[in-house]
């Protein structure tokens, strides 16, 4: 429940993925429900028919085909042109939202940890199996950064860094490309973007932005998707790693999500001091993100109340979820992270 | 109600409620605790106020509970009292017959229990059902006390509310198998009660503590009981009206005047059977049975118990003890057995003391004596003080007493008032007098008349009220019975020669009469005997420094005589064989076993009102009649509520620490 001491967070990409655990995710990929169109050659099957190995269809040969995929058999046969059609593959473009907001960085063990580690671990798997991987943090809004040490630090750095993580970077940069920048607001959520990796060599890349990511602020989440879904061209798969306590809502950024054809992901974080509170007394609960006060008398009933609350808030989600065929889970910060990713991601889906 | 401390309570209300609501008013001192999001805590605080019912006293139940529990101590700091008269104790008086029909196993549901333990039994039953005092020694208690009687009484435990003292009290009475008497018992009532009348503006009469009498009715002397009657009595009656039962009520043996080896054991018989029946009696000397005889019944009647007797004759004449039983079980075994203890045959010695008396010593010497000796005064003094005199069984005093005192001993006194206590004499009247009323029942004048008896002169006897008169003149006692310190006397009035009684056949039996009683009643034919209730007096010779009683169930004791010799122990309790074993001179009548002088002291119960067992259904007693209670368990239990009340106050503490809980715990 409480904000998770800073000393906790991890320094690498190492400290959130454990050597044995990166040997077995060598071992699944990312798969998709939906088969989008991706932009690069990949290994994945596009929806564009084009020049793998592997046959999809014939058609009939229209001035301008090239003559390499003309079905010489079929003409010795038929005398007709057709034109072989394979196949193309293509990559898939993963993006992963990262709540980054102050209510992220409570509980213990930490749900912001959680959430990077599972990012962490997702986007490795995206990136040794040639997808487009990108990375949103979201969150700070109404708090000015008072921790930008990380950020001071790149700034100086002479290194050519393909992430930016402030507004000030993306105007500097002021191209897109490979890592493209989008302008950040602070008032629209979007704390730091990561864009377009791909290939095991940005591995370590993701790992630190991930690493240098300090929760803060709170969570503008219309207005955040709303950036992302704007920004963002592709189609592929998304993951939002939440709690989804959005005091303004979660439909509506989901929706703005969905409306750009993702594949989304849901992934609901909860500490278990949220789930089951271990408090007592007479309290004055301050919301860490808005420093809202509650001031509660802790009862049985008003645990079984919240219980009960909370519930009720999380079936919601999920029941909003299905609905518009969005996969939504429900993680506990002490769960293990190899059996989100290993077991209940690839039940579910998103990975194979 | 009156508050003691009306201003202090006060004082303190004032300072405390206001106290308390402030408490209340403070606002609570929270501790910060930060959260993820405060949204599902506000909402499900919102959820919870919108759903319990009665929020406002759902608020304030704590404040409503710790008032009233403010407010209980406030009014017990005020000191309320209730002026009724809720302190005054109730008292009651628990009576038990303890006598022998209260052995009769015919009491209980089943008739087989004793009435004894029946009587204990409800007393316990209505001792729990006594109020205690209250917790704060307010309200209503009962105190009692316990007496238990036979032929006397005994109070077993003063007041108290105890209730554990009035039980053990109960617990601890024996039965005995003495006769009933109950007037000592009221009498001791009486004295432990308040006064009945109080002398305030005129005489004022109080009601006293109740009686509560466990008895089976059979009182010998409920018609001389004065219960005052203000004194209300209750009457458990115990036992079935009923039972039937014999008993030996007379036991006596005779030995032949002329021959003294012949014995006659006359055995006396009571049935209370409504149809006449036999009894079978069986007479064992020294533990072997020598006879059984039958003896008829006759059928008992409302008004006497039915009667039988049967006599033994037996050849004996060294002593023995002799037990006399009935055969067959009834509701009483107390009576079924009685003991007497036979003593060699022997004639009596007698001195006679006088200073030359024809007729007295005339007469005498006509008896089949074994000895008759001759003293004058002077003599009689010297023998008294060199202890001669216990070589006697009887000693006849003519025309002279000593004037200090009379050693001890049996005496038969003529025209002369002895040094005994209750004794005075008036001084010499001159007659004639005439006697006018004796006591046909005692042996002297059993077969002698006094009819034509004129006295000249006399020393004008007058003796105390409990020493018993056995003729008298028309001027007074002529004849009296005194028993004084070991020494026991019939005393008359007048010499023989101053009236024309020697002239009169009677005389001669009279005497004899006299001297074999005096004579017998200390071991001529049978040894003392004593009725259970009474206490055992009895003269061993001076010598004796040590006396071992064994009592009928086995015990013994160690009793020290008196100078004089005398032991007295006693009142005994159960029917049967006391016996006294001492070593060194033997009495006159006292057997030799071993070395060791052994005397029996026979106590049987022989007495026909106990024999009748029947329960009597009203007391009649002399002022009023008590009407005897169904014996079942009249007296409801008495619950105490206060124990309730505190468990209650308990409870609600704890629903007060649970609505609490039930708001700040987890």
């Amino acid at each position: 429940m409480l904000r998770a001491p800073t000393s906790s967070r991890p320094k690498s990409i190492d400290d959130l993925l454990k050597p044995e655990f990166v040997a077995k995710l060598s071992r699944v990929d990312l798969a998709s429900r939906k088969v989008f169109a991706g932009k690069l050659k990949g290994e994945r099957r596009s929806k564009r028919r084009g020049e793998s190995v592997e046959f999809a269809d014939h058609r009939p040969y229209v001035v301008g085909d090239d003559l390499r995929f003309i079905d010489w058999n079929i003409y010795g046969r038929l005398d007709k042109l057709f034109l072989k059609m394979f196949l193309e593959e293509e990559d898939l473009s993963l993006h992963i939202v990262i709540d980054a907001s102050a209510s992220s960085d409570c509980g213990e063990p930490s749900k912001f940890r959680f959430m990077q580690e599972t990012a962490a671990a997702l986007g490795y798997i995206g990136l040794i199996n040639y997808n487009r991987v990108s990375l949103t943090a979201i969150g700070g809004v109404g708090q000015v950064r008072t921790v930008p040490t990380r950020r001071d630090k790149e700034a100086d750095s002479t290194k050519e860094s393909d992430f930016e993580s402030t507004a000030r970077r993306a105007v500097a940069h002021g191209k897109t490309g490979e890592t493209p920048v989008p302008p950040v607001n602070d008032n629209s959520g979007v704390v730091s973007t990561l864009r377009n990796l791909r290939g095991r060599r940005r591995v370590h890349e993701m790992g630190s932005w991930l690493c240098d990511l300090e929760p803060s602020g709170g969570t503008d989440f219309a207005e955040a998707a709303k950036r992302i879904a704007l920004s963002r061209t592709g189609k592929g798969v998304m993951v939002v790693l939440s709690d989804f306590f959005f005091k303004e809502g979660y439909e509506q950024g989901l929706r703005y999500l969905l409306g750009r054809g993702y594949d989304v992901f849901a992934i609901q974080v909860l500490s278990p001091q949220e789930v089951t509170p271990e408090i007592g007394g007479d309290l004055r609960l301050k919301d860490i993100e808005d420093a809202d006060l509650a001031e509660v008398t802790i009862s049985k009933p008003l645990l079984d109340q919240y219980k009960k609350n909370l519930a009720a808030y999380c079936d919601q989600l999920r029941q909003f979820c299905a609905r518009r065929d969005v996969i939504h889970l429900l993680a506990q910060s002490d769960m293990e992270i190899e059996t989100l990713v290993l077991d209940v991601l690839r039940r579910r889906g998103l990975l194979r | 109600m009156t508050w003691l401390t009306p201003l202090i309570a006060g004082i303190a209300a004032a300072v405390l409620i206001p106290l308390l609501v402030l408490l209340y008013f403070l606002k609570l001192r929270r501790r910060e605790v930060e959260v993820s999001t405060t949204l599902l805590w506000k909402k499900s605080i919102q959820d919870l106020q919108a759903n319990a019912p009665f929020q406002k006293l759902r608020r304030n139940i704590l404040l409503l509970l710790q008032l009233l529990v403010l407010f209980a101590g406030l009014l017990a700091i005020a000191q309320p009292e209730i002026a009724a008269a809720m302190s005054e104790k109730t008292r009651h008086i628990i009576m038990i017959d303890r006598s022998a029909s209260m052995s009769s196993v015919d009491a209980g549901d089943d008739g087989a229990e004793a009435r004894l333990d029946v009587a204990k039994r409800e007393a316990l039953a209505f001792v729990e059902a006594l109020r205690e005092p209250g917790v704060f020694g307010l309200g209503e208690r009962d105190e009692a006390m316990v007496i238990s009687f036979d032929s006397s009484a005994e109070v077993l435990q003063p007041w108290t509310s105890d209730k554990a003292r009035l039980r053990a009290a109960i617990q601890s009475i024996q039965p005995t198998d003495a006769p009933t008497l109950m007037d000592e018992a009221v009498r001791l009532s009486g004295a432990y009660a308040q006064p009945s009348l109080v002398e305030d503006v005129g005489l004022v009469s109080q009601a006293t503590a109740p009686i509560h009498l466990w008895s089976d009715g059979r009182v010998q002397d409920a018609r001389d009981v004065l219960l005052p009657s203000v004194t209300p009595m209750t009457f458990h009656g115990i036992g079935n009206a009923d039972s039937i039962n014999v008993g030996i009520t007379a036991l006596r043996a005779e030995r032949d005047f002329d021959d003294p080896g012949k014995v006659s054991v006359f055995v006396g018989l009571s049935s209370t059977a409504r149809v006449a029946q036999r009894a079978e009696v069986e007479l064992a000397i020294d533990g072997l049975v020598a006879a059984i005889r039958p003896a008829p019944m006759s059928a008992a009647s409302d008004e006497a118990p039915g009667a039988g007797g049967v006599v033994f004759n037996l050849d004996r004449s060294e002593g023995g003890l002799v037990r006399v039983r009935l055969t067959g079980t009834d509701a009483l075994a107390a009576d079924d057995v009685a003991y007497l203890a036979l003593s060699p045959a022997k004639r009596l010695a007698v001195a006679i003391v006088s200073e030359g008396d024809l007729f007295v010593e005339t007469a005498l010497e006509g008896m089949a004596l074994s000895r008759l000796v001759h003293f004058s005064p002077a003599q009689f003094e010297r023998a008294a003080q060199s202890g001669d005199l216990a070589a006697f069984d009887v000693m006849v005093l003519v025309g002279w007493a000593p004037s200090d005192q009379l050693p001890p001993g049996r005496y038969l006194i003529f025209g002369a008032a002895p040094p005994i206590t209750g004794i005075e004499s008036e001084g010499e009247r001159t007659g004639p007098f005439i006697a006018i009323d004796w006591s046909r029942e005692h042996p002297m004048f059993r077969f002698a008349s006094l009819d034509n008896l004129i006295i000249s002169q006399d020393v004008g006897l007058e003796p105390r009220e409990d020493l018993r008169v056995l003729a008298r003149s028309d001027a007074g006692p002529i004849v009296v019975e005194a028993t004084d310190r070991g020494v026991r006397a019939i005393v008359v009035s007048f010499e023989p020669a101053e009236s024309n009684w020697p002239f009169d056949p009677g005389f001669v039996i009279a005497l004899a009469s006299a001297v074999r009683t005096l004579g017998e009643s200390e071991g001529a034919v049978t040894s003392e005997s004593v009725t259970p209730g009474d206490a055992v007096s009895t003269r061993v010779p001076p010598s004796v420094r040590e006396v071992a009683l064994r009592e009928p169930g086995g015990a013994t004791n160690t009793l020290l005589p008196s100078p004089d010799g005398t032991v007295t122990f006693g009142p005994v309790q159960r029917s049967g064989i006391y016996q006294l074993s001492w070593r060194g001179e033997a009495g006159a009548t006292d057997a030799v076993v071993d070395g060791r002088v052994l005397r029996v002291i026979a106590a049987n119960l022989l007495d026909a009102a106990e024999t009748t067992i029947g329960a009597a259904p009203t007391l009649e007693l002399a002022s009023r009649r008590v009407e005897a209670t169904t014996s079942s368990n009249d007296a409801s239990e008495r619950r105490r509520l206060w124990p309730w009340l505190l468990l209650a106050a308990l409870a609600i503490v704890m629903l007060e620490w649970f609505v609490y809980n039930k708001r700040v715990q987890v």
